[in-house]
């Protein structure tokens, strides 16, 4: 199975931790993967700021139009902001002509064309989909034996289109934890917003969103929360300190990418594979009391 | 005799041609399921179906200088759940971008911190998150700018402990002239105008 993989820029910093153990979890799975050569960045939350809609829409068609002359490949986007961008225009382009004829005439101007042959799909997708929780659970080896984990799905993974899971009532996350031998507890919060791309500017608002999510996880008896999304997880995990300070709360709750616990419980490199030590609230302790060393 | 409210479609004539999404608006009926559904609308001084009615009514002022049209953290709740398929966050973005671009700036920090995103993205192509915080601290003033690095800095130092903080600069990507030229068409194309 070959994608081509839109890792978009927070997987270069902020999300460092979910490209660099996605990789060797999914090639795990024999999933292969072509990088979209000279992609940009699709815009994410905030960009209406400075640019106009027509604008942001074009910056995904470039990347569409780069990877539909390549291959015809489904891409894969695992950031949820990369994910929901690049789907949302290429489904408006799909679905109107008139779209997509300006969007070319824009495309033009450096020469390319998208003609929208190409599929984007999210990295919960294919796992749950095109790889099956039974292969996922073939290639277990340290099964997470009941790890209570708070599967926090977000906003952008699965809303608005709910392509592959509910809107309101996700489960494929869950069902993937299962699969490694992880509990996946009830988690309400499970799709509230931690606040995403204006969570720096407008951290006084924010914090809240994130304090009432980390409580959701804990009240359910999690040890651990799973995201997909880099912004999930830098807002839950990097200002974690400041929320203890804001609401005097005493939060040291792990959060992880849910590829860094694939790689754990395929055996895989903890370190290197899983990438544990990109953690600023080590994830070590919970994970090795529930593998038993 | 009745109290009448004054109805003055000039602005939702304004709304219609120049925001974003603006005409998806015709379609609200006010039922609210937008506000209820938003997970920042206890912050807004008014919350997105009153914005629209807002804009029916004529109150150009009032609407452009919302707190709310600058609060939306894009978690496309309100869309799934707006029982008219309105795609309500496409209009506050649009609504957003036409009032930053009138130079209001009533989120101011949350206001500099799109617009150097975007501003990032046509000068490389991609993010540099690192630069990107920096250059949006300063773009609220000189002072604001080294409150917000100290006020900061221990996360800055955590993400580098951690190498979650890509160290080098990000370079241009190959295709920016190209890049640029598309851009620039669409800021012409657009119904949301240029640049903001």
């Amino acid at each position: 199975m070959k994608y081509f993989l839109y890792w978009g820029c927070s997987l270069e910093g902020s999300g460092a931790n979910f490209l660099v153990s996605l990789r060797p979890a999914c090639e795990a799975l024999d999933m292969e993967f072509e990088e979209i050569e000279d992609w940009n960045c699709c815009g994410a939350s905030v960009s209406y700021a400075g640019a106009n809609d027509l604008a942001i829409k074009v910056l995904n068609a470039r990347n569409l139009a780069l990877a539909e002359a390549k291959a015809n490949y489904d891409i894969v986007a695992p950031c949820s902001s990369c994910y929901i961008q690049m789907i949302k225009v290429n489904r408006e382009i799909q679905e109107d002509p008139e779209l997509l004829k300006q969007v070319n005439e824009c495309l033009a101007e450096g020469g390319m064309n998208y003609k929208g042959t190409i599929k984007v799909r999210h990295i919960q997708d294919v796992l749950y989909n095109d790889v099956g929780l039974a292969k996922i659970k073939e290639r277990v080896v340290k099964p997470l034996n009941g790890l209570k984990v708070a599967g926090y799905v977000g906003c952008q993974s699965v809303r608005p289109y709910g392509e592959y899971d509910s809107v309101e009532k996700p489960v494929v996350q869950d069902r993937l934890l299962e699969a490694l031998g992880a509990e996946a507890v009830p988690f309400p919060r499970k799709i509230r917003c931690c606040g995403s791309g204006i969570f720096l500017p407008e951290i006084d608002y924010c914090s809240e969103l994130v304090k009432d999510i980390l409580e959701d996880a804990i009240d359910h008896g999690a040890k651990i929360v799973s995201t997909v999304c880099p912004m999930c997880a830098m807002n839950l995990e990097m200002y974690q300190s400041r929320i203890n300070d804001k609401y005097g709360t005493d939060f040291d709750m792990p959060i992880v990418y849910l590829t860094q616990l694939m790689a754990v419980a395929f055996g895989m490199d903890p370190k290197k594979d899983a990438a544990l030590g990109y953690n600023v609230i080590p994830p070590e302790g919970v994970l090795q009391a529930a593998l038993g060393h | 005799m009745e109290k009448q409210v004054g109805y003055n479609p000039s602005f939702a004539q304004e709304v219609f041609e120049n925001v974003d999404a603006g005409e998806e608006i015709k379609m609200c009926m006010n039922c609210g399921v937008c506000a209820a559904s938003c997970p920042l609308s206890l912050h807004m001084d008014y919350p997105p179906r009153q914005i629209f009615n807002m804009i029916r009514a004529g109150k150009r002022e009032e609407v452009l200088n919302a707190r709310s049209i600058m609060l939306c953290t894009s978690c496309y709740t309100c869309k799934v759940r707006c029982p008219r398929q309105i795609p309500v966050i496409d209009v506050m973005h649009g609504l957003a971008h036409y009032a930053i671009k009138q130079g209001i700036l009533t989120r101011k920090a949350t206001a500099n911190f799109g617009r150097e995103f975007w501003n990032q993205i046509y000068k490389l192509g991609r993010i540099d998150e690192k630069d990107l915080s920096r250059r949006a601290f300063f773009a609220n003033g000189f002072l604001e700018g080294i409150k917000s690095m100290l006020n900061f800095s221990d996360i800055g130092i955590k993400m580098v402990l951690h190498r979650r903080m890509k160290l080098l600069p990000e370079k241009k990507i190959k295709g920016i002239d190209s890049f640029r030229k598309m851009l620039d068409k669409a800021g012409q194309m657009g119904k949301g105008g240029a640049r903001a």
